[in-house]
């Protein structure tokens, strides 16, 4: 089937089997292999991409379904420049340690902050509830979170 | 400009964020096939033969068997593992039979189109079976290894004290569970045998390829990939994927790529050792210690793999952080029809350190005395010797880290005023009798506590057999002017930081900036063998070795500067035009006052200890039995904190994996395989499941450790949040649990039965 | 089976209501199966689950997520009416069902996660069938008909009729849900979602009591609960129900609750749980929402 959708801002068309998993489609013809895959059954989140800006299980999406829709992958968060605030919060503040969970987490975290630019605690750990970390026990995590979120607001603020 | 003790930007932390950090599955090489593995539906058979579908088309699909297998050993401890099964099946999930094809739909129809012809025999499930021995399935008695430790004279002291208790404390089966899946890429090429895969410690494949293959060193080159995870999964484990993806390039003459599903992975993959551990003790009136006798069994599952050395750490950290003066342990670990068990964070100690803790919360609870305040009477202190005989010399944090925790915590106002209030409403059983009503709060709070240790380094003479090594170059760049390092280990970054950190070590005795400090990407090919990352060695270990390492090309350069004038870098490239790359390569010695002897096991059985003090403060939910944990404050003793973030996070989330032990995950095992192998049913902590951490970075140095007194800090979390919980739950509800794990359903059978 | 042989089935997108009904008329006429696609939360999993199906004897998978007549949430005249194809987030973040059907949105924001919640539809849950299906046991303490469209037209089922056996409905082949209908509860009404599942969050549930309760002076006049994971299908508790009517529900003791959730349940052990444990815990959880009417009607 031949669809098309705007994937990090670009359209892309292609030709694929329409209940091919998205995840498939984006780690193979576009080469974006920054999504991964943990479990396959949308448990683990780490496949988590925006579609249409809500965060969803890439692996559990089949391709048919994204026809003319838009889809934000991790390769999409940075500008050309320089890494988004979100991302350098992680690298500095320790949200990111074997890095596996870490482009779902940024994905379903991004899409908190899109519509809550101020979240409490609570609000971040339910965001990244779907998304499982076996390394970091999720406090430096919520702190990276917590600490984009301040530094958005500040720029944002002048 | 201290770099260590400073919480830098972590180095590899831009490629994971930005999604461009190459994990295995990420990688691909031209006419790569996709491999699967064929696996033993039964716990224990014959192997008759492997049988294909002949209706099947089997052009462009390559099948490996037993028979393709040059050595068919998996070297390791022992070499009683087989590559591919050829005449029997000793577990479930063994695996049997090797497929490669080009595209994932022929893979899946070819894998199916096979049948393994196996008579089921009666398998071994139970230790208890294994060592009545209705079956010989290892050797003449299933006996994998056991060890003595003694001091003293612990029966009769036990029997002369007037205090005298006796429990028996289960543990079970624990899944890795990282997030990535084990995967591996091979090729084959005029240099011999090819592997990139997803490992903690490329020489333990290099050997085994080696071994299989009948290849030297040169002809073999094992290259870590960026890792997802390993916590000991990817310790010994990936050696046998290599082989299998190994078999399968050699016999299609293509690469071959194998990436488990995750079920896959759960099943066939190594767990926690489940162990058994029975004390007694004998004590005073006021809680002084005198005398423990522990015996401990393990169940090794069908092969050695690791166990020997799980029993001997599970063995070395039976007593605990406590004084005794006599202590006589027996270890043993058996054989059984499951699938082999192996290494796992903490390595056999969070399974001996949950039965001690709970043995003296037993004694606590005899004695009527204040958990904590009863093990502070008996910490280890300098001066003190272990059970072993190891005279502590220094770097004994474990009083420091309880004051901590206790202050940190409120301990002592919540051991006061939580506690069984609305605890004491006995459930009827099966509902026929009424369950006397009322308004009464049906949640139940309390606060336990946990003390434990971690011996950091390889047991006993393991560093001295290995004499890790570790190489600093130095080069310059064509384009710059200033002279580059490059530091060269075997030391993986699993996820705990290892590049960043050996960066830090390496730039600070360099005296120079990080950003010229680069880490080489392990590869048997290019890095010496610095030992295996395991058993909490990275940092202090090996960390030391590339100190030293350093500090020996500073004196280097400093002396040439000294003989020839101008600054730093112009002696540093001085040294360069005149003999290219300079390579400064250290080899580990293991300090002369470290004594161990293997055949007695007496002496010191680690170089230092980590130390560590942890309160739980939970909530029961007593309508459901569930457990929430409000806070957690764990304080311990890191020796020296070289990157304070990412030592918290090896607390937080080493914590976080003890916790998930004790209150979500379970392994589910019937007739030898494994139900719950999914996601969705081998239930890990999510952000809403963990708690608040108050993480306390304790630092007593240890003279030997690099950065001022780093000393190993992966494991020793692991140890300390299951017996907390345990104790946290026991407060509030006054329901005792010896056993792992403390599923609601746990807390409700134990309530049940009045317990 | 692999996700690449999941990618070999056929597909299909009807553009209305009308066209989708007239496919399935006319497979099932021929016997042909049909997978109604949604969200693809449960469908995807079960086939991965599964073993692999004959290549040449594939149902055809049609995609209704976006059909016009299944989507959207609307209130109108104390009526709701969630399409189908509603998804949990759009129902969780419903102003109007957050303050009028609380029952419905905190089981909205407990389905999964926040993924889940992006994809999985209400039409999915009930057509799913599955005894542990949340949406299932809100939808049923709200007493909820379901609507099923066919190209005969319309008809409604109420919900505590639609499952007639584990994993199975009243739905015909040739019938899709299109949309679910229940009077909103008057404001006052006291309702509770509790999910006692594996753990805090992406979680099935162990055992869930979905409650809608109206009290006026003292005794109950409206008295829905679902209960999930406690029976082959998803329970009214019907003997609860009845007590939750009683004239006088200061008056209901802890033992009638007992004996009546203990008649309305079938439990079983599995890998989840025990059966003595969901039926401490149903029983446990019904005795504290009356706990709670019983206070409020004594005020």
């Amino acid at each position: 089937m031949r669809m098309t959708f705007v994937v990090n801002g670009r359209s892309r068309t292609l030709d694929a089997p329409p209940l091919a998993r998205l995840l498939d489609i984006l780690r193979g013809p576009l080469g974006l292999t920054g999504t991964k895959e943990g479990c396959g059954e949308g448990e683990c989140g780490s496949c988590t991409v925006l579609l249409d800006g809500v965060p969803v299980n890439a692996c559990l999406v089949v391709a048919g379904q994204c026809d003319g829709r838009t889809v934000l992958t991790v390769e999409g968060l940075a500008s050309r420049d320089a890494l988004s605030d979100l991302q350098e919060a992680f690298v500095k503040e320790g949200g990111a340690q074997c890095g596996i969970c870490t482009p779902g987490i940024l994905m379903a975290a991004h899409a908190l902050l899109a519509t809550n630019p101020q979240p409490g605690e609570g609000e971040i750990r339910e965001s990244i509830a779907g998304n499982i970390c076996r390394c970091t026990g999720y406090q430096r995590i919520v702190e990276s979170i917590r600490h984009a979120a301040k530094e958005q607001a500040a720029r944002e603020s002048g | 400009m201290p770099l260590v003790g400073k919480s830098v930007p972590r180095v590899d932390g831009p490629a994971k964020v930005a999604g461009t950090a190459r994990y295995v599955d990420d990688l691909t090489r031209p006419g790569v096939l996709l491999g699967a593995t064929l696996r033993s539906p039964v716990a224990r058979g014959r192997l008759r033969g492997i049988r294909r579908d002949p209706s099947f088309d089997w052009t462009g699909v390559t099948v490996v068997t037993a028979e393709d297998v040059p050595v068919n050993v998996v070297a390791l401890i022992e070499e009683d593992q087989p590559v591919l099964a050829s005449d029997e099946v000793r577990h479930a999930y063994e695996p049997i039979a090797l497929v490669a094809a080009e595209d994932p739909v022929r893979l899946a129809r070819a894998l199916r189109a096979l049948t393994a012809e196996i008579d089921p025999l009666p398998p071994i499930l139970t230790v208890a079976d294994a060592l009545q021995r209705k079956a010989q399935i290892h050797g003449p008695d299933n006996i994998f290894a056991t060890y003595r430790i003694s001091k003293g004279d612990a029966a009769k002291a036990i029997a002369e004290s007037p205090v005298r208790l006796t429990g028996t404390y289960r543990t079970h089966h624990q899944e890795q569970l990282y997030i990535e899946p084990q995967g591996m890429l091979a090729f084959w090429d005029g240099r011999g045998a090819h592997l990139v895969g997803s490992l903690q410690c490329p020489f333990y494949v290099h050997k085994g390829v080696k071994r299989t293959f009948s290849l030297d060193d040169a002809h073999v080159d094992v290259t870590q990939a960026v890792t997802g995870g390993g916590f000991g999964g990817k310790e010994e484990y990936p050696t046998l994927l290599a082989l299998h993806a190994l078999l399968l390039a050699k016999k299609s003459g293509r690469p071959v790529k194998m990436i488990y599903d995750r079920q896959e992975d759960i099943e066939a993959t190594t767990k926690r050792h489940p162990c058994e551990v029975t004390i007694s003790s004998g004590c005073d009136r006021e809680g002084h210690l005198s005398a423990v006798s522990i015996r401990i069994v393990m169940d090794g599952g069908a092969y050695v793999t690791l166990t020997p050395v799980v029993l001997s750490r599970s063995a070395l950290h039976a007593a605990g952080a406590y004084r005794w003066d006599h202590v006589a342990i027996e270890a043993v670990a058996v054989a059984t029809n499951t699938p082999p068990n192996g290494a796992f964070r903490g390595f056999g100690a969070p399974q001996t350190i949950w039965a001690i803790e709970r043995h003296m919360d037993r004694i606590a609870r005899e004695l009527s005395a204040d958990p904590l305040a009863l093990r502070e009477k008996n910490l280890l202190r300098v001066g003190d010797t272990t059970p072993t005989g190891q005279f502590l010399k220094e770097s004994v944090g474990v009083q420091r880290c309880v004051e901590e925790a206790r202050s940190a915590s409120g301990w002592e106002r919540k051991r006061a005023t939580l506690g069984p209030a609305a605890a004491a409403r006995p459930v009827s059983a099966i509902l026929r009798r009424p369950v006397p009503g009322g308004s009464a709060s049906r949640k139940a709070r309390g606060i336990g506590a946990s003390v434990f240790l971690h011996g950091a380094g390889f047991t006993g003479s393991g560093e001295r057999n290995l004499r890790g090594r570790v190489a600093i170059d130095m080069f310059r760049l064509l384009a710059e002017k200033k002279p580059r390092f490059r530091i060269r280990t075997a030391s993986t970054d699993i996820g705990q930081g290892t590049e960043t950190v050996f960066r830090q070590i390496a730039a600070e005795a360099l005296w120079v900036s990080m950003d010229r400090v680069d880490f080489a990407t392990p590869s048997t090919a290019t890095v010496p063998d610095s030992g295996p990352t395991v058993a909490s060695r990275t940092v202090m270990i090996v960390g030391s070795i590339l100190e030293h390492a350093a500090r020996d090309l500073f004196a280097r350069i400093e002396q040439d500067r000294q003989e020839h004038g101008g600054s730093f870098d112009d002696a540093a490239l001085r040294l360069i035009a005149r003999d290219g790359t300079v390579v400064s390569e250290k080899t580990y010695e293991t300090p002369a006052d470290v004594v161990w002897d293997d055949a007695t096991y007496r002496g010191d059985a680690y170089p230092v200890f980590g130390w560590g003090c942890d309160i739980a403060e939970v909530e029961v939910d007593l309508d459901t039995f569930e457990t929430t944990v409000l806070g957690f404050w764990a304080a311990q003793d890191v020796g020296k904190a070289i990157h304070p973030v990412m030592c918290k996070g090896q607390i937080e989330g080493g914590t976080l994996q003890a916790i998930g032990w004790a209150l979500n995950e379970k392994v589910v095992f019937k007739d030898g395989k494994i139900l719950n192998a999914r996601m969705t049913n081998y239930v890990v902590p999510t952000s809403l499941d963990a708690p608040r951490f108050t993480t306390i970075l304790v630092e007593d140095p240890y003279s030997k450790g690099p950065g001022g007194g780093a000393k190993g800090i992966g494991e020793l979390p692991m140890n300390g949040g299951a017996p907390a919980i345990a104790a946290a739950i026991e407060h509030a509800t006054g329901i005792v649990r010896d056993d792992l794990p403390l599923l609601p359903e746990d807390l409700f059978e134990a309530r049940r039965a009045g317990t | 089976m692999n996700p690449a042989e999941i990618a070999l089935y056929p597909f299909e997108r009807p553009g209305t209501l009308a066209e989708l009904c007239r496919t399935l008329s006319a497979r099932a006429g021929r016997k042909e199966r049909t997978v109604l696609l949604a969200g693809g939360t449960d469908w995807i999993v079960e086939r991965r689950l599964a073993p692999p199906e004959d290549p040449n004897d594939l149902p055809l998978v049609v995609d209704v997520s976006r059909l016009p007549e299944m989507r959207g949430i609307t209130v109108a005249r104390e009526i709701a009416t969630i399409g189908a194809a509603a998804t949990f987030l759009e129902i969780k973040s419903h102003p109007v069902l957050s303050r009028r059907a609380p029952v419905l949105t905190a089981m909205a924001r407990e389905v999964g996660a926040v993924q889940i919640q992006a994809r999985g539809t209400l039409g999915g849950n009930l057509a799913s069938a599955s005894p542990a299906a949340d949406g299932a046991a809100a939808l049923m303490a709200l007493d909820a008909d379901v609507v099923l469209a066919s190209i005969h037209g319309e008809r409604r089922v109420p919900l505590t009729q639609f499952f007639t056996g584990y994993r199975a409905t009243r739905r015909a082949e040739d019938e899709v849900i299109v949309r679910v209908e229940f009077t909103l509860p008057r404001t006052g009404a006291h309702q509770v979602w509790r999910k006692v599942g594996t753990r805090a969050a992406q979680a099935i549930s162990k055992v869930a009591l979905a409650a809608v309760a109206e009290v006026a002076r003292g005794r109950g006049v409206r008295s829905g609960f679902g209960m999930a994971s406690v029976a082959p299908v998803t329970v009214s508790l019907p003997s609860v129900r009845a007590l939750g009517l009683a004239p006088s529900l200061a008056s209901v003791s802890d033992e009638e609750l007992d004996a009546a959730t203990r008649r309305d349940i079938a439990p079983i052990d599995d890998l989840r749980s025990t059966a003595a444990y969901r039926a401490y815990v149903a029983s446990a959880l019904v005795k504290g929402f009356f706990r709670e009417l019983r206070m409020a009607a004594g005020s």
